[in-house]
């Protein structure tokens, strides 16, 4: 921290919390109402490390660790490849090629004649956690950290770490430009008809806009109670957004006070660290989770959550629209992609819980139809 | 048996202006006798010459049979007439208990023995207030408490309430109920004006409605319905005007997040609490008396300041923002419509002109000179007088000779004339009669569909079902429930109240 940032947090401490030293958090309601939606959604598949779900000409893929899947109706998964080290992301290009991120071995392209070859180095994409094709020659890569791998995101989160970037790559002759640097974890990548990029900028919880041509990102949805993450394009004009964990008061307390945090990674394991996790309940000695009562029927926790399972729909002005949730105290936590199938359908790879879920088309356009915001369905 | 109060063909005019004309009416000993009208109907007039404010025009007053007049309150009230008033009379700056005794204290007062008295006393009534307590500090359901407390130890034998119930909870209000059946029981007599029509059906054992300054229909309460004495009240039928939208329509679409309320606390009466509130929709805030609503949106507004240390955040259009007085709230486009509104509402002295200026001049920031241009008022509160159908005897009377529902208009002019972006409406139909209720309804649903955030706060379970189209609900000084209108009930939201 430097002697400005110094000032500028004493002087807002003082001042009585204003600014990030008001230790706030965005409140869900309206269309981030909490339901069951999620927690109720039917399991298709158990798989440990279920993640990045990806409609491809060979069909629909997934990952788990350092495996390939495709995903067969009524039938087992059936493996594809296997990589040295855990797949991070996966995009399919229009022609049938397919783009795997590999944790700290940069971004492999495997062509549609199934040849493949290393398109950039770790050296530049080290945490590669979402890409996705602008067009067939052009790949869009987030590298979410500088410094951390794909099991230190919490690492990252509470260094306040600001050294992701947006790579754009060619996929022809593999020249790699940066577009965008001191990104806070940029997880999520998707992109718009005009040529715009969105990218889900976790850390400081919100979308970012990148116009073709411009260079300044514009945020278009700002102040998130969530981590974003995985973002997609939905077939009604609007966007499924994963959120792989929520925010809480204490995490945010947690991250303006620096010694404490330093003390904490230094001595406790991480697997206990006051952080969002994309699955809990595992140890009594993790931080407390789901500690409430009981209103209205509803689990009502008071403890911060650690770990959540968050879907959100978005319109096509990236304005919330319906959420598809799974409380403190569910199961189907740590939701961190998530596909819109031809029927409509909504499968979601819930990492955290190990399970691919479905939601009925229509139980999410209820939940827009009764807030009469149904134009992104 | 000869009637405790009567009136005949009794009259009441001011400058020459009436406010009711030629009223025959009777209470009964041991009686519970409601009065109903719209606001201006004469009612509150009719009481308060019954109870010595007033003095009759023309006609006759009746006491236990004799002819008299009374001329001060003092008067009516060694007549054992007393009147607890919709605004209430209790000296602020003294305590709970000091109140219940002003008046009947005697030569050497111990306070400790006033205290230990008045908390017995309080308990009888289960009335749960603390004898020691400042008047000023207290809270209007409270207040109104103490007001009946006082009529009550009196040992009144006409006791007249105007409006008691508005400010009280349901439990508050049941209790109330019960009192008045003891009071009856005891042979006193009760004289109850509410604009709660299901009240006075079930508490009333005679109803009297007043049209316009005239007797329009006195009889048995089993021989009225709602239907009738809404009827009988405003001349018209209002069953699809009042409480019924949700029947006709869906709830508006949700527009742009333009309130965001974060961890706010203020004291012990808003802790932590958190919401959202949305562009072009009506969201209705239910609370029980305590829960912290109005506290919640005063702060927002300016009007209150949130705790100095970790008070939370409050972003409108999301940007943070901190109003440590109302102005700039305004000036960025919050308003609140406060439920005192002689309080805090309006300056009583001034015209309706005057008034709907003052929120003008209010809307710009100080710095530069303005040119108060009374032509401009009165041209802008012409303007907002046919918008809101303001309706007074005289144009340039003073606000505080309009009546209830005419007052109320004048505040909702008063703030809306500062074009806001969030109008908070606390209470807006308080103390109001029905045809101005609807009104004020219909005024409510305007402003939302020309894409107004509009915040309804209301102690009234049918008036937030109807009129939202989401419901919040707070308790303990907390946003402990959201509703659609679709999946909301009474009982629902009761249960999200109080547990």
């Amino acid at each position: 921290m430097g002697f400005a940032d110094f000032v500028s947090d004493a002087t807002a401490r003082l001042l009585g919390g204003i600014g990030r030293s008001s230790i706030t958090v965005p409140v869900m309601d309206g269309p981030l109402k909490p339901n069951d939606i999620l927690e109720e959604a039917s399991e298709i598949l158990q798989e440990t490390g279920i993640d990045n779900l990806v409609a491809s000409v060979d069909g629909f893929l997934f990952t788990s660790g350092n495996r390939l899947l495709r995903l067969q109706e009524g039938q087992r998964p059936e493996p594809v490849m296997e990589f040295e080290a855990e797949i991070m992301s996966l995009a399919a290009a229009p022609d049938g090629g397919l783009a795997i991120g590999l944790d700290g071995g940069g971004v492999l392209l495997r062509a549609p004649d199934g040849t493949q070859h290393r398109l950039i180095e770790a050296a530049a994409a080290n945490c590669p956690t979402a890409m996705a094709f602008s067009d067939a020659r052009t790949l869009i890569v987030c590298n979410g950290s500088r410094n951390t791998g794909s099991q230190d995101w919490q690492r990252d989160l509470l260094e306040l770490g600001r050294s992701g970037s947006l790579l754009r790559i060619n996929v022809a002759d593999g020249r790699c430009e940066t577009i965008a640097r001191k990104l806070a974890y940029p997880s999520g990548v998707s992109m718009m008809p005009d040529g715009s990029v969105i990218v889900s900028e976790a850390w400081r919880h919100r979308l970012l806009r990148l116009r073709p041509g411009r260079a300044d990102p514009e945020p278009v949805l700002s102040d998130l109670p969530a981590y974003p993450g995985r973002i997609n394009r939905g077939s009604g004009g609007g966007y499924w957004l994963c959120a792989f964990a929520v925010r809480s008061q204490l995490q945010e307390f947690i991250l303006r006070e620096h010694s404490y945090r330093k003390l904490m990674m230094a001595e406790v394991h991480a697997d206990y660290w006051i952080a969002p996790a994309l699955r809990s309940g595992l140890s009594f000695k993790e931080p407390l989770q789901a500690g409430g009562v009981i209103r209205l029927g509803i689990h009502k926790p008071w403890a911060p959550t650690r770990s959540y399972g968050l879907v959100m729909l978005l319109d096509s002005t990236f304005a919330p629209v319906a959420s598809a949730h799974s409380r403190a105290g569910g199961r189907h936590h740590g939701a961190t992609s998530v596909l819109e199938s031809d029927s409509g359908d909504i499968l979601i790879a819930a990492k955290g819980a190990g399970k691919l879920l479905r939601i009925e088309a229509a139980t999410l356009s209820t939940v827009a139809d009764r807030t009469k915001l149904g134009s992104a369905i | 048996m000869t009637p405790i109060v009567e009136l005949r063909r009794a009259s009441k005019a001011f400058r020459g202006v009436p406010a009711f004309e030629d009223v025959d009416f009777t209470l009964s000993r041991g009686e519970v006798h409601a009065l109903l009208g719209e606001n201006g109907a004469g009612k509150s007039t009719l009481t308060k010459v019954i109870a010595g404010v007033h003095t009759l025009t023309s006609g006759h007053l009746m006491i236990n049979g004799e002819e008299m007049v009374l001329n001060t309150p003092s008067e009516a009230l060694s007549k054992g007439i007393a009147m607890v008033y919709q605004e209430n009379s209790l000296v602020p700056s003294m305590t709970v208990a000091q109140n219940i005794y002003l008046g009947n204290e005697k030569a050497f007062n111990r306070l400790r023995g006033i205290y230990i008295a008045a908390q017995q006393f309080l308990q009888s009534l289960n009335f749960h207030v603390d004898p020691s307590a400042l008047v000023g500090t207290l809270g209007a359901a409270q207040k109104q408490m103490v007001e009946i407390a006082r009529a009550v130890h009196h040992r009144a034998q006409v006791i007249i309430f105007d409006e008691p119930t508005a400010t009280l909870t349901p439990e508050e209000k049941s209790y109330f109920f019960k009192l008045i059946t003891t009071l009856k029981k005891q042979g006193v007599s009760v004289i109850f004006i509410s604009h709660a029509l299901e009240e006075a059906l079930q508490i009333a054992d005679r109803i009297t409605i007043l049209r316009d300054g005239r007797l329009v229909a006195s009889d048995r309460t089993e021989n009225f319905d709602r239907e009738k004495i809404v009827r009988a009240m405003v001349g018209r039928e209002l069953t699809g005007e009042i409480y019924g939208r949700t029947r006709v329509r869906a709830a508006r679409a949700r527009g742009a997040k333009v309130l965001s309320v974060e961890n706010l606390s203020m004291g012990n009466m808003v802790r932590n609490t958190s919401f959202s509130i949305f562009a072009g929709q009506v969201t209705g805030i239910f609370g029980l008396v305590g829960s912290g609503r109005t506290e919640t949106l005063k702060v927002v507004a300016g009007v209150m300041k949130r705790d100095f240390f970790f008070g939370g955040a409050v972003k409108f259009e999301g940007r943070p923002v901190r109003f440590r007085v109302p102005a700039p709230a305004v000036q960025k486009g919050i308003v609140y419509v406060t439920e005192e509104r002689k309080a805090e509402g309006f300056f009583e002295t001034m015209g309706i002109a005057e008034n709907i200026y003052m929120g003008e001049l209010s809307k710009e920031r100080g710095g530069g000179l303005k040119i108060i241009s009374m032509a401009e008022a009165v041209d802008l509160a012409e303007d907002w007088r046919k918008r809101l159908n303001i309706r007074a005897i005289d144009p340039n009377a003073k606000v505080i000779e309009l009546s209830g529902g005419n007052q109320q208009k004048v505040v909702i002019a008063k703030a809306l004339v500062q074009q806001p972006k969030l109008v908070i409406f606390d209470e807006p139909t308080r103390g109001v009669d029905v045809g101005a209720i609807a009104e004020i309804h219909h005024f409510i649903n305007y402003l939302a569909d020309q894409g107004i955030a509009v915040v309804v706060i209301s102690s009234y379970l049918p008036e937030v079902l109807s009129i939202s189209d989401r419901i919040l609900v707070a308790r303990q000084g907390r946003i402990v429930e959201e509703m659609e209108p679709t999946q909301a009930t009474e009982e629902r939201i009761m249960y999200a109240a109080v547990h």
